[in-house]
């Protein structure tokens, strides 16, 4: 998995390119505990190029929510597509969280 | 390799499949049939004829059993037609145009007749081995001997060569094959040797030695190419090792994208369900495909205490396990023999969301 961010107004892009699983995921937790603790609040998740999510995955999306519900801040995720979108849906994320159908639209949504 | 004590017998109009583990003769002994390399002693009679009898024309014996190689050996300055022709005409005597008819006759058994004008660098390795086989028709041989005939292709490939060759052996050709694929060595024997250390362990019907194998070593071997095990007995266990693992395995039984995708989540959802117990006890994962049914399915076994892994209580929360539902068509838990055995068959449909 690669990480990269960058600040569109005042909200952190994140894109992930690769596979977000019980190996990755634990990198993934730390960086952007390390992002909110630096004071952002305000994110948009990229999944444009994320091949493969498992439960580990989502359970970071889950704790990244709740990381940011309890300093108010917002997310909204973008591109989530294919076998990614269907994992989703197995566990009811498509419910769970917002999803933009690309990164722009992700970023309307929590402005 | 050296072959020892090999007696057999192959009658007209029978498949042969040869199996067994890497360097155990079984190439060499096609190549001893064919004369590619000359055993020490024994006899070898075909049609009654000792082709070992130093008196024997040994080209006269190979166009009545010609030999399929692993890497095509067609000749590469040659067309397909040239390379189809060029035998009937040298060694037969065959003219130009009878040749050509009968190659042209030959390349549309294969299925390439639109490709007489290319060369064996334009065509991709399926087509090239359906040339090869083409080739060794056109010698109009009364036996074929097939070296690993599907070993240097491209998964997707496979199928299309050994299509070919279950075509001629519906047609009824004596056929002596050395291969890795099971399920059609299965399906399209009469007869099938499994041959190890130099000599022929054991043989029988295909449903003798896939289904009943006797022998500790058939045994071991057909439990070991027609599925894929691991053990692992610690919670660090590597992932992406055993994902290059089954992706092997998917890549050897042309699993589709979408059915690897889904074993490979499969697999993680279970580890990840099995961590709290890999301190303790281990766990042996075990992946079985049937080609004949199309059925993939996937089994964990541990020892240790009567537990089903899968019981909401025994689970942190739900996300693995409504993944694994949505996997899979059909989930059995059992103890039995002081073992926990859950059994998955995977669903080869595309997730549903």
């Amino acid at each position: 998995m690669d990480l990269q961010t960058k600040k569109e107004n005042n909200a952190i892009v994140v894109t992930i390119s690769g596979r977000l699983d019980a190996v990755t995921t634990p990198e993934y937790e730390k960086k952007i505990r390390e992002l909110i603790d630096s004071g952002d609040i305000y994110f948009v998740v990229d999944f444009d190029q994320v091949d493969y999510i498992s439960s580990a995955g989502l359970r970071g999306l889950l704790l990244m929510a709740k990381l940011l519900n309890a300093k108010g801040g917002r997310l909204c995720l973008a591109n989530v597509k294919g076998n990614v979108r269907s994992v989703f849906g197995m566990c009811g994320f498509n419910t769970v969280f917002k999803i933009g159908n690309s990164v722009a639209e992700a970023l309307a949504v929590i402005a | 390799m050296v072959l020892k004590d090999i007696t057999t017998e192959i009658k007209k109009g029978e498949i042969v499949s040869i199996i067994g583990p890497s360097g155990t003769g079984k190439s060499t002994l096609l190549r001893c049939l064919n004369l590619l390399e000359y055993p020490t002693s024994g006899s070898i009679y075909i049609n009654g004829i000792d082709i070992l009898d130093k008196k024997v024309d040994v080209a006269k014996i190979r166009q009545k059993m010609n030999m399929v190689f692993q890497s095509f050996n067609l000749f590469s300055h040659l067309s397909v037609l040239e390379n189809l022709t060029i035998g009937p005409i040298k060694l037969r005597g065959m003219s130009k145009e009878v040749a050509r008819a009968k190659a042209l006759e030959l390349l549309r058994l294969v299925g390439l007749a639109e490709k007489t004008g290319n060369y064996p660098d334009e065509l991709s390795g399926g087509q090239q081995q359906r040339v090869a086989i083409a080739r060794c028709l056109a010698m109009e041989p009364e036996i074929i001997l097939f070296d690993e005939p599907t070993s240097a292709l491209d998964p997707t490939m496979v199928r299309e060569v050994l299509s070919v060759i279950r075509r001629l052996a519906k047609e009824g050709m004596t056929m002596a094959i050395v291969t890795h694929e099971m399920d059609f060595a299965r399906d399209v024997s009469n007869r099938v040797l499994y041959m190890d250390e130099g000599l022929i362990y054991e043989e029988g019907t295909p449903e003798q030695i896939f289904e009943h194998p006797q022998k500790e070593k058939t045994k071991a071997f057909i439990n070991r190419i027609l599925s894929y095990t691991c053990r692992i007995t610690s919670p660090d266990y590597d992932l992406y090792a055993m994902n290059a693992e089954i992706e092997a395995f998917c890549d050897k039984r042309i699993l589709s994208k979408q059915t690897r995708y889904n074993l490979l989540l499969l697999v993680e959802e279970l580890l990840q369900i099995y961590r709290p117990y890999l301190s303790r006890v281990a766990l042996e994962m075990t992946i079985a495909y049937s080609e004949k049914n199309e059925c993939l399915e996937l089994i964990c076994e541990s020892a240790g205490e009567k537990v089903n892994p899968l019981v909401r209580e025994n689970l942190v929360d739900d996300l693995g396990l409504m993944i694994i539902k949505n996997l899979s068509e059909s989930i059995d838990y059992k103890w039995s023999d002081g073992k926990n055995r859950l059994q998955f068959v995977i669903k080869k449909t595309p997730l549903e969301g």
